[in-house]
């Protein structure tokens, strides 16, 4: 088998186990606020898709301008997008029921 | 080259020969031919979105309101916003002028996605028919804006056709940016580094930037409130756990880069003009390409400054006011670079270049007081007043439509092999000026004195203002009408035009007008710097 | 046939010029999914900010298992799509096909999974947040906005999928009428860019709706 055949293999016994990793983190207990770390292998499961299958390091180099270009934007959007909620003083409702 | 004596030149062979059947219209692929397809739509529904600005003036003449009662006079102004916004400014220059100059200016043969280009126009008509219709059956209240709980589950006017038709026109904006940034990276003509391409290339490329990274959250934001509207669930009521303020985020999100979408390539037109007619390099070429890219990644930065009194943290607004006050900075450094390159130049006040004066001075009226509501204390007091309507229409309208224009005419003769009545364009002109500051200066007193916005009656007090305004609105009806008249006329009778009737520099004005269907017989190979004009002294002027 | 005189489109120099262009077009296509599925992740932010116990109490009521097993088929179908594009680029057109079959067969399996069963069951169990919702209560108004965004965020990702099977299959199509060589083979690289980021999308939303609401 050709090295390019064994890092495609390889990738995706990688992914495997990042879902394996993820999948017994959600069993912890952890408190509700840290629950989204659970997303840290989400973020290594991208990359390995984004650099191996999808080969992001191949091709022109607008390519690569155009991934981090998206992951930028991303960021701006998420990141100041929960600026407001992070930071509202909020008035304190019984969580919300349908009536 | 000279433009002095305008040769008569018959030019039998050019894209408008290239088959006269429907279907090669239809089924085009040629970039020029659906820039002339996307001419007729966006005229169409300037002149809808114009009739509904006609009814809001005629309406507001008297303070009880002339024609609409509330509900009537909501409709009205959301149509002509929606229409203006979606079907009129988003597309304008990028669509007409963008399709059909980039790869000339590029030295290519198209654009890198011909078919992709067809299929945009499509959805634009799709679209607009999409909203034709929801029109018909009465239109949508809620403002251009869709606020939520009005548009999700008050409102009784048909909120989902509307979004509909603006997700689908999302799509037509998103192919289209696609198409420029691609074929801006990869088409460009042998020779032809990025600093050797005009600052309109540049402009477009940073609006399809925008276009490409704002429109889908916009086209997510519909599906929601689509979702909201029908099945009630409370994704925006904070009844059900919902926030409406996730709408405002959403929407603005891409609704602020959008107005950059509006004026990016109008400041790419105006600095196209410019150099040409002034004879004369572009003053800080480096600085005002460099201020474009910059508009457009700052622009997705300042969103928050609509929602200042939404019920935001005090600490977001905050942030976003200060972010606000970046993103003048390069507006306002690309004014000091067309300043510069006027001065010393040998200035002609041709009708391109007379639209193109306009411009800088109602873009920097409308974008100096854009600085007054970004400030979060100001902005308390005037946000939701004429104040605002006036920004925004000083640099839009003001700004944005008279570039339009400009660009129009500039291009023109390349367009059509035509030369425009030149004491027509240039009374076009003047007249525009003059109406529009008419209709919209009183509009920043008005907004001061706390006028309302989106209210179809006013207190007394006002009524002298507003009628004013109105009647700078039927001035600036007249200055549409007659750039439609003459431009037509034109078309018939005007004088051939030469491959280079203004003399300026660029690939486009070294093929034909109108150009072949190929654009070059062979590919253009570039050497020079872009407004390779002489320097001052060589070229006579008057002292 | 040398790469100078296959065939290309007339504005662009060589196949080369466009076939690195259809790549560029296909990354700048992705970057505005991003975007797009950005959006929703942050509606998933907001939800679950200002009700998290009911949020994540309507997380705890989808079907893991199914979810799982669904993630791990589209691994797969990637796996098994960029070898296709290997083998391909080594002149392999049987096997391209082959690799292309499997993918579809394996992206198929997912929405029979996904709509066949899964949905079926949460329209069974009265989860989809209509008028008859199963969670009532303090927790009642998360557990609704987590099920929007579940339904919302699944069936879009579904109608890509459905638009990444209908690209596949025009590569078999187009892969049994020999036009693939290892000369020319563009469509495949764009198809499973497009492939692959669909299951990158999935990637994300498998743990946003299966795995941060669980537990606890």
């Amino acid at each position: 088998m050709t090295a390019h055949f064994r890092n495609l293999l390889v990738t995706w016994v990688l992914l495997l186990v990042l879902l394996a990793a993820e999948f017994g983190a959600s069993f912890l207990p952890l408190a509700r606020s840290a629950r989204p770390l659970i997303l840290i292998p989400v973020v290594l499961m991208v990359a390995a898709v984004g650099t191996m299958f999808m080969q992001v390091g191949r091709g022109p180099t607008i390519v690569r301008l155009f991934a981090v270009a998206a992951l930028l934007w991303l960021s701006a959007l998420l990141g100041l997008g929960i600026l407001d909620p992070m930071t509202r003083i909020e008035y304190h409702v019984q969580d919300a029921s349908r009536k | 080259m000279s433009a002095t004596t305008i040769e008569t030149s018959e030019y039998a062979t050019s894209y408008l020969t290239d088959g006269f059947t429907l279907r090669s219209w239809l089924l085009t692929t040629d970039h020029k031919r659906i820039a002339l397809l996307y001419l007729g739509s966006i005229t169409f529904f300037f002149f809808i979105g114009g009739a509904a600005a006609a009814l809001i003036r005629y309406n507001l003449i008297v303070p009880e309101g002339m024609i609409a009662s509330a509900e009537t006079y909501n409709r009205i102004f959301t149509m002509h916003g929606v229409v203006m916004v979606w079907f009129f400014l988003i597309p304008a220059v990028p669509v007409t002028l963008g399709n059909f100059v980039v790869p000339l200016m590029l030295g290519a043969r198209d654009l890198a996605f011909p078919k992709l280009n067809l299929i945009s126009w499509y959805l634009f008509i799709i679209a607009g028919m999409v909203v034709v219709y929801s029109l018909f059956v009465g239109g949508v209240d809620t403002g251009w804006t869709f606020y939520t709980p009005l548009s999700s589950e008050y409102s009784n006017g048909h909120v989902v056709a509307t979004v509909v038709a603006i997700f689908i026109a999302g799509f037509s904006s998103i192919a289209t940016g696609l198409n420029f940034i691609v074929t801006i990276h990869r088409l460009r003509a042998p020779g032809m580094t990025w600093y050797k391409m005009p600052v309109f290339l540049w402009s477009l490329y940073a609006t399809s930037v925008i276009l490409v990274l704002a429109t889908p959250v916009l086209a997510m934001t519909l599906i929601l409130l689509g979702f909201e509207r029908i099945f009630r669930v409370g994704v925006f009521d904070p009844a059900l756990g919902g926030d409406p303020l996730l709408f405002q985020h959403l929407f603005w999100f891409y609704s602020h880069p959008a107005v950059y979408v509006m004026i990016l390539p109008g400041f790419g037109v105006v600095s196209e003009i410019i150099p040409a007619f002034s004879r004369k390099r572009i003053f800080g070429y480096n600085f005002i390409v460099w201020c474009s890219i910059s508009i457009a990644v700052i622009s997705f930065l300042v969103w928050g400054h609509h929602m200042f009194v939404a019920g935001t943290s005090i600490y977001s607004a905050m942030v976003f006011s200060i972010l606000s006050y970046l993103v003048a900075v390069p507006s306002a450094i690309k004014v000091f670079n067309w300043l510069g390159t006027m001065h010393k130049g040998y200035i002609r006040f041709d009708a391109p270049m007379l639209y193109a004066l306009g411009f800088i001075g109602l873009f920097t009226i409308g974008g100096l007081t854009g600085l007054f509501v970004a400030a979060l204390g100001a902005d308390v007091h005037l946000t939701q007043t004429y104040f605002v309507v006036a920004h925004f229409h000083y640099v839009m309208v003001g700004g944005m439509v008279s570039a339009f224009f400009a660009g129009l005419h500039y291009w023109w003769p390349k367009i059509t092999g035509r030369m425009y009545p030149e004491m027509w364009g240039r009374l076009g002109a003047l007249i525009i000026f003059i109406g529009f500051n008419l209709t919209f200066f009183p509009q920043f007193i008005l907004g001061y004195l706390g006028m309302p916005r989106r209210y179809h009656s006013y207190p007394p007090e006002f009524e002298v203002l507003n009628v004013l305004s109105s009647a700078g609105a039927t001035i600036l009806a007249v200055a549409y009408l007659l750039p439609l008249a003459y431009l037509t006329w034109s078309l018939l009778y005007g004088e051939r035009a030469p491959a280079n009737p203004w003399g300026a520099t660029g690939l486009e004005w070294q093929t034909q007008s109108p150009p072949l269907t190929e654009n070059f017989d062979e590919t253009p190979i570039v050497t020079d710097p872009p407004y390779n004009y002489p320097p001052p002294e060589v070229v006579p002027h008057r002292v | 046939m040398s790469e100078t005189s296959l065939p290309h489109g007339f504005q662009y120099s060589n196949a080369g010029h466009q076939s690195g262009t259809a790549i560029s077009g296909m990354w700048l296509f992705l970057a505005t999914e991003v975007l797009f599925f950005g959006a929703i992740i942050l509606s998933w932010i907001y939800c679950r900010h200002w009700n998290p116990a009911g949020f994540d109490a309507g997380a705890q009521k989808t079907q893991l298992a199914i979810g799982t097993i669904n993630t791990v088929i589209l691994l797969t179908s990637s796996l098994v799509y960029s070898a296709g594009l290997a083998f391909i680029e080594a002149g392999n057109r049987r096997r391209l096909i082959q690799c292309c079959v499997i993918t579809w067969a394996l992206g198929f399996s997912f929405l029979i999974l996904k709509f066949g069963l899964e949905y079926y069951k949460d329209f069974s169990a009265n989860l989809f947040p209509g008028s008859d919702f199963a969670i009532n209560g303090a927790l009642g108004g998360g557990a609704r906005l987590f099920y929007v965004f579940y339904f919302v965020s699944t069936a879009l990702h579904g109608i890509h999928m459905i638009g990444g099977l209908v690209l596949v299959g025009w590569i078999i199509l187009r892969a049994r009428r020999d036009e693939f060589t290892p000369l020319y083979f563009t469509p495949v690289a764009v198809v499973g860019l497009y492939w692959s980021f669909v299951d990158v999308v999935w990637i994300v939303l498998y743990a946003l709706i299966y795995l941060v609401g669980r537990g606890s």
